[in-house]
């Protein structure tokens, strides 16, 4: 572990789409959809997506939603994305970037959010560090397993992790 | 019978309605109420018809209303109705004016003031067109004129002290501000401290100042005057220089350093006005010192002895450190003063810490380290074999390598420090090390690092650019617009880089592409490249001539340089709106300023590249006079009747075919320019006109390359290129003295340089057939020629050079190639020879750029060589990705 990088957070904007497009190709192994960046930079809210800046450049991104939840009329944040350059791992950019959605959560979890209970996220099977890395620093529980959830990369099942928010 | 009728002019005054009338058309006219203007000239035209002063003055309201030819016949009207009115003069003059025919504007005011001498209004005008045109004599006389009719404004007074100091009469410059001073009451806000006060003291003192040897009355002055300064900062310096150049050295010492408590200490000349109080130097180099551009100072200019140096080190550690110890420059500009192992621990301090922090600016920062000396002075080093000999250049790469080395190994920039480093020390330092091997010439290397760096972190702009250029120097320039432009997507916000694709697909000739990107940032209705033309940037449209040029469209590359050129008759013709305005404001130092940068505007790097731009393709037009007899007909009388018949079916289709084409061309610049009228409703602009520059390829080429290859050796005397344009157009209009003049000029600025040595074999070769001469002009063209050959034959001449670039494995591959063409030139059978002087030497020779290899190339295959293989492989080992290149 290197020594801990206090980064800012930025807007993604039509003007710097591009560099999410940069960000998320060094960091997965699957290609998202047009739409998806589309949605991003539609949605203009710079509290669920966002960019962290370190020293002036990019070096990770967030993004996530508030979406329904099937059968109620609650709803839940959920997690697109959430990448940080692989140079810049292991400094607590990551941590930064969900802590501040909760921190959104928590301000406004009385007002715009107030039918927000729970976050969510797909995790691959295999990917062991980022299941450690959400259970540990912020309590998030292994949910259901969905299987083939994703196309081309194997192993093809993931989990959900959710944490309830109250 | 009197005539009283007002139609005939000469006096006789329009009844009283008429009369006010009148006075309301000028009204309206000062307040450009124009409908209104020409609504009641009309109803005085309808009773008078022939009123000579109202027809003038309704052609000047036409002609602001940009309906030129109606306003002149209207003028002209009125004038030969009323010859001897002022008012009708006047406006003749106004009109001459607004064309910019400013000498016939002048000989108009000076008609209407033979009629009327005591016009003010009248007066001023002139005055204004007499500065404007530098009639400093004139301008003199007049604003005396206006200053003994109206001695009490303070600006008439101002306006003669003015004219005096450019008339060179600088002593009476000085005594008419004082006069001036001695008009006001005390107490009067003028004499108290203010920004007005404060400028005129200061003009005062620079006048003083320039009076030869009178620099102890103008250091005399800014004490008296210093309560009324508030530009405290140009006070301190020219009292800081003044001490100087009396020698006063102890004193521009303190002087300097009260400046740094000011908090002046980022200013690179004051620290050079400094470091020249403590070696005590001569006026002349304090001056030159003191004019070094961006951040060099004395240390990087005057190479100085250790005691020197150890000097101002001293200074500088027990002077200015302590009290400024957080100041960039005063730790920066003692790096140049120190050498061996503490230049080694003081740069590493340096680099490290701008590593940390993430200095994009360091490699260019660290370049200014690596100094040769030329004529007793410092340069910054510009060609990779200096500097890759350069022990300066060798210790950077040296630390920068280390850096890396450690910081992989266990992440830290030093193998006992206590913390790691983040993860853009690293890239940093990679980034560091793919500069300086741009400055060395190793493009491959500092590819490959920047590929490194990109994986690292491929959301930073600035990786991109330095890949592009290093690609873009290597030879290949598309691969180069395609990394630009992938960096300049990242960031669409970002206009430097979006300039600098731009720039760089006009390189490729892709200049659709180009308008496109840069649009991003122009208005975003209406036609961009009126935009563009609007705003005058000359660099895109500079980029585009010789884009168009590259693409052998003369007419439309022509055009585009006329552009620029006209952007600097505008630079001209801006500085009247500060004849007037200045002199109000005071802001007198500045004006004179203006107006000596007006006066060398045409030395302007701008103007330069648009005036040779255009000679170059006028030359060529007239080296290939078909080009612009493209559609001229074949010669059909020498054909047999069957290919007569062929040649011209054929003719018939390019016919037609070139109409079609002009006609698509046509409708689609149409469709263009309808869009741009509706969005922002303008009229045609100067754009408009001539768009393809068929205009500009019917002239004379020789005479519009006499036109600006005059204005450039007038203006821009220090360049190379003026005297090589000069020859060059000299020859072909068989001015032969002019081209020997060019010759001595190079000669005197460059003796080496492959541009002289062609030109010299040139003439010398020449110089049997210029035909008959006065013999006065045959001597000096002879006794020219025999000392340029250095007295001997042209073979021997080229004999020598092949000697002399043989003997220097580092002689200049431009000249190398000369030689060879030289000698090729003057005997066929040394193609052999001629071949070794450039496929044996290589690419340790100097000036070997990708530019200067692919004209070795052209020459080898000139003169038929077979070895133009060998140069192809010997070119792509130093640069792999050379496109074009076999």
């Amino acid at each position: 572990m290197g020594k801990q990088l206090e980064v800012e957070f930025g807007q993604i904007t039509d003007d710097n789409i591009e560099q999410l497009r940069q960000v998320n190709l060094a960091c997965f192994p699957v290609q998202y959809q047009e739409t998806y960046y589309k949605n991003v930079v539609k949605g203009k809210n710079e509290d669920l997506c966002k960019f962290a800046y370190w020293n002036g450049y990019i070096v990770g991104a967030a993004c996530s939603r508030v979406e329904n939840v099937e059968g109620s009329d609650r709803k839940r944040l959920y997690i697109m994305t959430l990448c940080v350059l692989a140079a810049y791992r292991g400094r607590g950019i990551g941590t930064q970037l969900i802590q501040s959605i909760l921190d959104h959560y928590e301000a406004e979890k009385d007002a715009a959010l107030s039918k927000v209970d729970e976050i969510a996220l797909h995790v691959q099977i295999s990917n062991e560090d980022a299941m450690n890395f959400y259970k540990t620093k912020f309590g998030f529980e292994k949910g259901e397993l969905v299987e083939n959830y994703y196309r081309r990369i194997d192993p093809p099942h993931c989990y959900l992790l959710y944490k309830k928010l109250r | 019978m009197p005539d009283n009728n007002p139609q005939n002019g000469a006096g006789r005054p329009l009844p009283k309605k008429e009369a006010d009338l009148f006075k309301n058309v000028i009204k309206h006219y000062e307040t450009k109420q124009y409908k209104k203007a020409i609504k009641q000239a009309d109803t005085i035209l309808k009773k008078f018809p022939n009123h000579g002063e109202t027809l003038a003055m309704k052609g000047l309201v036409l002609n602001n209303m940009a309906k030129r030819d109606e306003a002149h016949a209207l003028v002209k009207l009125g004038l030969m109705h009323d010859m001897r009115s002022h008012v009708c003069w006047h406006v003749y003059g106004l009109l001459h004016r607004s064309d910019r025919n400013y000498n016939e504007a002048i000989k108009a005011y000076k008609q209407a003031l033979r009629i009327e001498p005591d016009s003010l209004q009248i007066l001023r005008d002139l005055s204004m067109l007499q500065v404007q045109m530098r009639d400093l004599d004139g301008f003199a006389v007049t604003r005396h004129n206006i200053l003994t009719m109206k001695p009490n404004g303070k600006i008439n007074w101002l306006a003669f002290a003015l004219a005096k100091h450019l008339n060179g009469d600088l002593r009476g410059a000085i005594s008419v501000v004082d006069i001036y001073l001695g008009t006001l009451t005390e107490g009067a806000p003028e004499l108290s401290r203010g920004f007005e006060a404060s400028e005129l003291a200061m003009y005062r003192n620079q006048i003083l100042s320039e009076i030869p040897d009178n620099t102890q009355e103008a250091l005399e002055h800014l004490e008296t005057c210093k309560a009324l300064v508030v530009d405290e900062t140009s006070w301190l310096i020219s009292k800081a220089r003044f001490q100087l150049t009396l020698g006063r050295h102890a004193e521009a010492r303190e002087t300097a350093l009260s400046m740094f408590k000011r908090g002046m200490t980022e200013n690179s000349r004051i620290h050079s006005l400094y470091m020249c109080a403590i070696l005590k130097l001569d006026k002349e180099t304090c001056d030159k010192a003191y004019e070094l551009p961006g951040t060099r100072s004395l240390a990087s200019y005057l190479p100085l002895t250790s005691e020197q140096k150890q000097q101002l080190l001293d200074a500088y550690a027990n002077e200015i450190f302590p009290d400024f110890e957080r100041s960039a420059a005063v730790k920066r500009i003692p790096l140049n003063l120190v050498e061996g192992d503490r230049l080694r621990k003081s740069l590493g301090v340096f680099i490290r810490k701008s590593l940390v922090k993430g200095v994009p600016s360091l490699c260019r920062e660290l370049s200014s380290f690596v100094l040769i000396e030329k004529d007793g002075r410092f340069e910054i080093a510009s060609d990779p074999i200096d500097i890759k000999e350069h022990s300066a250049f060798k210790l950077i790469v040296e630390l920068a390598d280390e850096y890396i080395s450690c910081l992989q190994a266990n992440s830290k920039l030093l193998a006992d420090d206590e913390f790691e480093e983040s993860p853009s020390t690293e890239l940093w330092a990679w980034y560091l090390r793919a500069g300086l091997h741009e400055l060395a010439g190793e493009y491959e290397s500092g590819i490959a690092l920047l590929d490194k760096c990109i994986e690292h972190t491929p959301t930073l702009v600035d990786l991109y650019e330095l890949k592009g250029r290093l690609l873009r120097s290597s030879g290949d320039i598309k691969t180069a617009v395609d990394t630009l432009d992938k960096g300049r997507d990242l960031d669409r916000q970002d206009r430097y880089i979006n300039n600098q694709t731009t720039k760089y697909m006009l390189e490729a000739g892709m200049d659709t592409d180009a308008l496109d990107r840069i649009s991003m940032f122009t208005k975003h209705e209406g036609n961009p490249e009126a935009n563009l033309y609007d705003m005058q940037c000359s660099w895109y449209e500079l980029g585009l001539a010789a884009c168009y040029a590259r693409q052998e469209k003369w007419g439309k590359a022509l055009r585009k340089y006329a552009c620029v050129v006209k952007h600097f008759d505008d630079f001209h013709e801006d500085q009247f709106d500060f004849h007037s305005y200045c002199i109000r404001k005071v802001t007198l130092r500045a004006y004179t300023e203006v107006l000596k940068f007006e006066d060398n505007l045409w030395s302007e790097d701008y103007y330069f590249s648009a005036a040779s731009g255009i000679i170059k393709l006028y030359l060529r037009l007239h080296d290939n006079p078909a080009i612009t007899k493209e559609d001229a007909e074949p010669d059909y009388s020498k054909m047999t009747a069957a290919e007569r018949k062929k040649a011209k079916a054929i003719a018939r289709k390019k016919k037609k075919q070139a109409e079609k084409k002009k006609a698509e061309g046509q409708k689609k610049d149409d469709a263009n320019g309808d869009k741009g009228d509706q969005a922002d409703g303008s009229k045609m602009t100067d754009l408009d006109e001539d768009p393809n520059g068929d205009e500009m390829m019917k002239r004379d080429p020789l005479e519009e390359c006499q036109k600006y290859s005059s204005i450039l050796s007038k203006h821009c005397p220090h360049k190379l290129e003026t005297w090589t344009l000069q020859y060059d157009v000299a020859m072909r209009r068989k001015k032969w003295l002019l081209a020997l003049q060019a010759l001595f000029k190079l000669n005197r600025m460059d003796s080496e340089s492959a541009a002289f040595f062609q030109r010299v074999v040139d003439f010398g070769l020449k110089a049997a057939d210029f035909g008959e001469q006065a013999p006065a002009v045959k001597n000096v063209l002879k006794d020219g020629c025999v000392e340029l050959l250095q007295k001997l034959s042209v073979s021997d001449y080229i004999k020598q050079a092949v000697e002399k670039v043989q003997g220097h494995k580092t002689a200049s591959l431009p000249l190398r190639v000369a030689v060879a063409e030289a000698l090729v030139l003057i005997n066929t059978s040394s193609v052999d020879a001629a071949t070794a002087l450039i496929v044996k030497g290589g690419l340790d020779a100097r000036d070997a750029s990708v530019e200067s290899c692919r004209k070795a190339l052209a020459a080898l295959k000139g003169f038929k060589s077979k070895s133009v293989q060998d140069w192809v492989s010997v070119v792509k080992q130093q640069y792999p990705r050379i496109a074009d290149f076999s």
